[in-house]
């Protein structure tokens, strides 16, 4: 997770670096670190300091680290040839390496040879059966060439022994919505709150799977989903603001010719509608006739 | 003891310094030997799992309170059955870590390994510096301490007369084997750093069972009270809005 602070720093030095001012390798570094993915801004950049002879020296033993960062940038952006000359200067460096292996393997999956690289990843978990990014390699090349079933069945054997992995709970749970599998869908999502309680979210999305579920329970429970997520948010997620409108509306279409007593009692909806028709009205007041005509739509 | 000893400036050149210089060298070169003699172990996938399970089952505890009671209450029965839960350990396996330990010879070389890295040359040293430093007084530090830091600092002279301020040459033998590494961190890096007191430890965390925290886990999962926390965030999402809206 990037705190404020981080992507703050990584602005400034992105708009340092852009503008001239130096300081490229830093922010790669910091890049790295963060995990951040912004490949065009690093194969720019990364090229230009590996095509300068004397900066690239003065990196040292870091050169190669960042023949790698920008081979794989190279990848994310199709500039292919410039990540197969990275390639070729690494493997020139470290003959026999698992990790030039990989990145072999991964110029293979870029350029569309799906059995090639699915055999080279196979050679490679052979040496190291642990090895996290091969693994999340072949859950990819699955879902690239469409077979999204194998994709979740990679996903699901990656997730057997790296089971407090949430990035993979997180795909799993995107790749289950695509299939409309929501139950499924929303055990994920339990498992993203587990892991980040406050992160709001997954609170989204599991109230979203949620409604989408449908029945009375479920309902209720993701309007209190919403809820929360508005309380972590501070009220500033739109989305959370409908869902609860949404949900009230449905509950009390679900609720409707029973007995009354267990109605909702509160002015959550209301407030959410109000929050709603602010929200608009400072920011798109062209569209506030839409938003009145919905709501009254939804009887609030 | 009114007046001050006078130290020969001799003792400075041929003792204080040479011994600093040589504990830094040795720790140095014991950093690249151990190096060489590492060798990669691949992780087993079972403790790799059991880390996993550990880790999760610990989210699951801290965080119950946020996912409904019936996912809790699948959750928690996934854990800790009785039959094939992730956390629940047969009894006959509860093989201790020492046994392990001979069983796999590999394990077993691996430490030795270690051990020899770490104990050869501070058995050299020690003896060198007794052989040849034994009783000088090397340096003097510039405060007064008290009588307590006598068996610290003046570890090979027994004169209790000495002001406690003297250091000996034994002593600030030991005084760098354990604080040196601060210095290693800077030459060798921040993570390669390890100095002597920390070898120690991992030595005595040696012998820790995965197993044992397993039922740890399992025991502080079996008492957690569920107790939903969301009815409460309506609440607290309604004042956010009152407030907002206001």
């Amino acid at each position: 997770m990037v705190t404020k602070t981080e992507e703050a720093e990584l602005n400034r030095l992105e708009s340092q670096v852009e503008h001239g001012g130096g300081g490229a390798w830093e922010y790669l570094c910091l890049i790295r670190k963060l995990k951040i993915r912004r490949s065009d801004k690093v194969l720019k950049h990364g090229l230009s300091i590996l095509n300068d002879p004397k900066k690239r020296s003065s990196l040292g033993d870091e050169e190669w680290t960042l023949y790698e960062q920008v081979a794989v940038a190279a990848m994310d952006c199709h500039s292919l040839g410039v990540a197969q000359d990275c390639i070729k200067v690494l493997s020139k460096k470290f003959p026999d390496s698992k990790r030039v292996g990989r990145l072999e393997a991964m110029l293979l999956e870029a350029k569309g040879c799906f059995e090639e690289a699915e055999n080279a990843y196979l050679s490679l978990l052979e040496d190291n059966p642990l090895d996290q990014v091969i693994h999340k390699r072949r859950v990819a090349i699955a879902k690239a060439q469409g077979d999204i079933l194998k994709a979740i069945e990679w996903l699901d054997k990656y997730l057997e022994i790296f089971m407090a992995d949430h990035d993979a709970w997180r795909e799993l749970a995107e790749i289950y919505i695509s299939l409309q599998m929501y139950k499924q869908a929303a055990f994920c999502y339990e498992e993203l709150i587990l892991a980040q309680p406050t992160f709001p979210l997954y609170h989204l999305a599991y109230a979203d799977v949620l409604y989408t579920l449908g029945g009375l329970e479920n309902l209720q429970t993701a309007k209190k989903y919403y809820a929360s997520t508005i309380d972590l948010t501070g009220g500033k997620n739109t989305r959370a603001l409908y869902g609860i409108c949404l949900c009230t509306y449905a509950i009390a279409q679900l609720a409707k010719g029973r007995n009354k007593e267990d109605k909702e009692s509160g002015e959550l909806q209301s407030l959410a509608a109000a929050a709603l028709e602010k929200e608009y009205k400072s920011r798109a007041p062209s569209k506030l006739p839409l938003l009145n005509s919905t709501l009254k739509n939804l009887r609030l | 003891m009114a007046e001050d000893l006078v130290l020969d400036t001799a003792i400075r050149d041929w003792v204080l310094i040479p011994l600093s210089v040589v504990m830094v060298l040795i720790g140095i070169l014991r950093y690249f030997v151990s190096k060489l003699m590492r060798s990669f172990q691949a992780p087993d996938p079972k403790i790799v799992k059991e880390g996993q399970v550990i880790i999760r089952a610990r989210n699951l505890r801290s965080a119950a309170n946020f996912i409904p009671a019936r996912a809790f209450r699948a959750r928690r029965i996934y854990f800790s059955n009785e039959e094939n839960g992730l956390l629940h350990v047969p009894k006959g396996q509860t093989q201790n870590a020492q046994a392990q330990m001979f069983s796999d010879p590999n394990m077993a070389m691996d430490m030795m390994k270690k051990n020899l890295s770490m104990i050869i040359p501070q058995t050299l040293t020690f003896a060198w510096v007794n052989f040849f430093f034994s009783g000088f007084v090397a340096a003097k530090i510039p405060f007064p301490l008290t009588q307590r830091f006598r068996s610290m600092l003046q570890n090979g002279i027994d004169l209790s007369t000495v002001d406690v301020s003297y250091v000996s040459s034994r002593s600030w033998y030991f005084l760098n084997l354990f604080g040196l590494r601060g210095l290693f961190s800077l030459i060798l890096g921040e993570e390669n750093a390890m100095d002597d007191t920390q070898r120690m430890m991992q030595m005595g965390g040696f012998g820790f069972d995965p197993t044992k925290s397993l039922s740890a886990e399992k025991d502080g999962l079996d008492i957690v009270q569920h107790e939903w926390v969301l009815p409460k965030f309506e609440q607290r999402a309604e004042a956010v809005l009152r407030k907002l809206v206001k």
